[in-house]
């Protein structure tokens, strides 16, 4: 099963077909970024994090603060 | 979200800062690369409601929990021809309650009793940016501060991508560090420490590729390494390790409906550490374009995690380690919520609003349930405004 996602995930990133920059107009909307909204996404990761024993993995860690 | 009652988690505030400008359109078109065109200015108000704790899981009749409001500003300008600089400042002003510990009542049910007089804190976080954009990529630098009446954080990170030749494929990497100091404030109750301080390293990379013309798919991988004082000083019945090493693996999902006008958002974490947590998230958005002006995004979380080794509902104090802390327990949660977003010129309106539940037997992983799970409302206001 392993092996067999590993290979879906190969197939994946290497079977593309390639999509011209003048035909990533939909790629480049607002609602197609990853986080579109800053402030919405900082604020419900430090949400979460205050709740819950799991963080990150989005980016390298940052620092604190005395949430609880 | 500050409260005086300190705790062993770090957060995430500086990572979302960065990820969010390190993982933005570099993937996407050939302008990515580049600063943004137009100064770009927000404003939002935040609020944040537990629900109160019941009489049947607390000693006495129930009790109020946090009730925070939150401000926040952002500003991201672009300088000279290959350079941005982002400004983010956050204001918390928290009052209410937390569990302090869990004792049995005398039909053996375990009951939380509270922390009492109502806890009163602010908590002020500033972090800048900068970002510098070259032909196949680009990099940034960032450093956060957070200051509260007993903690502080000065934080540190960088980041950066590169493009495939073809730009279908970015490869990214980020790097930070923290430095925390801890000073409980001292009350009617006990603190477990007086002083104390904490770090942490983190480090990340991630891959996306294009599928398609209305596709895009990202991999990532964590790893965070916290060493310090990692117990809560807050809490009557807490000691934990003095390391902690988190891992994650995690994949993101976009796609554009044409028909629909709509984009759909799919993301997934795994997360693991050394203290026997495990997690799995899932987050599901659907952003509908109603027309040029308005948008809604209903959207959902399902978030599962196992307990802590030392997690017990009532904590065995005769052990090393131990804590009845419920974020430590095993349990599930489920957040759904509406936002709202409506172009009017130059100015876009943003509205939010969310729930949180959470319940043991929601959870992937069996445990006892911690009487302390935290259910809440939060609510969400905002400006923005582009300097066209």
């Amino acid at each position: 099963m392993k092996y067999l996602s590993a290979c879906c995930l190969l197939a994946a990133l290497c079977g593309c077909t390639t999509v011209q920059p003048w035909e990533r107009g939909l790629l480049a909307k607002p609602e197609m970024q990853w986080q579109p909204d800053t402030m919405e996404g900082v604020l419900q990761n430090q949400i979460h994090a205050s709740k819950e024993a799991s963080s990150g993995g989005s980016g390298a860690a940052g620092g604190g603060c005395g949430c609880n | 979200m500050s409260a005086r009652n300190g705790n062993g988690e770090r957060h995430t505030t500086l990572l979302a800062l960065t990820s969010s400008a390190m993982l933005l359109p570099a993937y996407q078109g050939a302008q990515a690369d580049a600063p943004p065109e137009y100064t770009e200015l927000g404003l939002r108000y935040s609020k944040y409601k537990e629900d109160d704790i019941p009489g049947r899981k607390s000693f006495g009749s129930g009790s109020e929990r946090y009730d925070i409001d939150v401000a926040q500003f952002h500003l991201l300008a672009p300088v000279a021809d290959s350079w941005s600089v982002a400004l983010d400042v956050a204001w918390e002003d928290m009052s209410g309650a937390s569990p302090w510990f869990v004792g049995e009542s005398a039909d053996g049910d375990p009951r939380v009793i509270m922390s009492g007089a109502s806890i009163e804190d602010t908590r002020t976080e500033v972090s800048v940016n900068t970002r510098y954009y070259y032909d196949r990529g680009n990099a940034g630098l960032s450093y956060t501060n957070s200051d509260e009446d007993d903690y502080q954080s000065d934080a540190v990170s960088l980041d950066g991508a590169f493009n495939s030749a073809d730009g279908m494929r970015t490869y990214a990497a980020a790097i930070s560090a923290s430095w925390d100091d801890i000073e409980p404030t001292q009350g009617a109750v006990p603190t477990n420490t007086l002083q104390d301080d904490k770090d942490i390293r983190s480090a990340w990379i991630g891959v996306s590729q294009i599928v398609s013309k209305r596709a895009i798919v990202r991999f990532g991988l964590s790893y965070t390494y916290r060493d310090g004082f990692l117990t809560d000083p807050y809490k009557n019945r807490d000691s934990r390790p003095d390391e902690r090493k988190e891992w994650t693996a995690s994949a993101g999902y976009r796609h554009f409906f044409q028909q629909q006008d709509a984009a759909l958002h799919v993301d997934y974490r795994y997360f693991d550490d050394d203290w026997d947590v495990v997690s799995h998230t899932l987050d599901l958005s659907w952003h509908q374009n109603v027309n040029d002006q308005l948008q809604l995004i209903p959207f959902l979380r399902y978030y599962s995690q196992d307990e802590a080794e030392f997690f017990d509902v009532v904590a065995d104090t005769s052990q090393r380690y131990y804590a009845d802390d419920y974020r430590l327990s095993a349990f599930g949660a489920f957040t759904y919520g509406l936002r709202l977003r409506r172009e009017l010129g130059n100015w876009s309106l943003n509205l939010a609003g969310e729930r949180y539940k959470s319940d043991e037997s929601w959870g992937l992983y069996s445990g006892d349930e911690a009487p302390g799970l935290v259910d809440y409302w939060r609510y969400s206001l905002g400006v923005d405004y582009v300097f066209r």
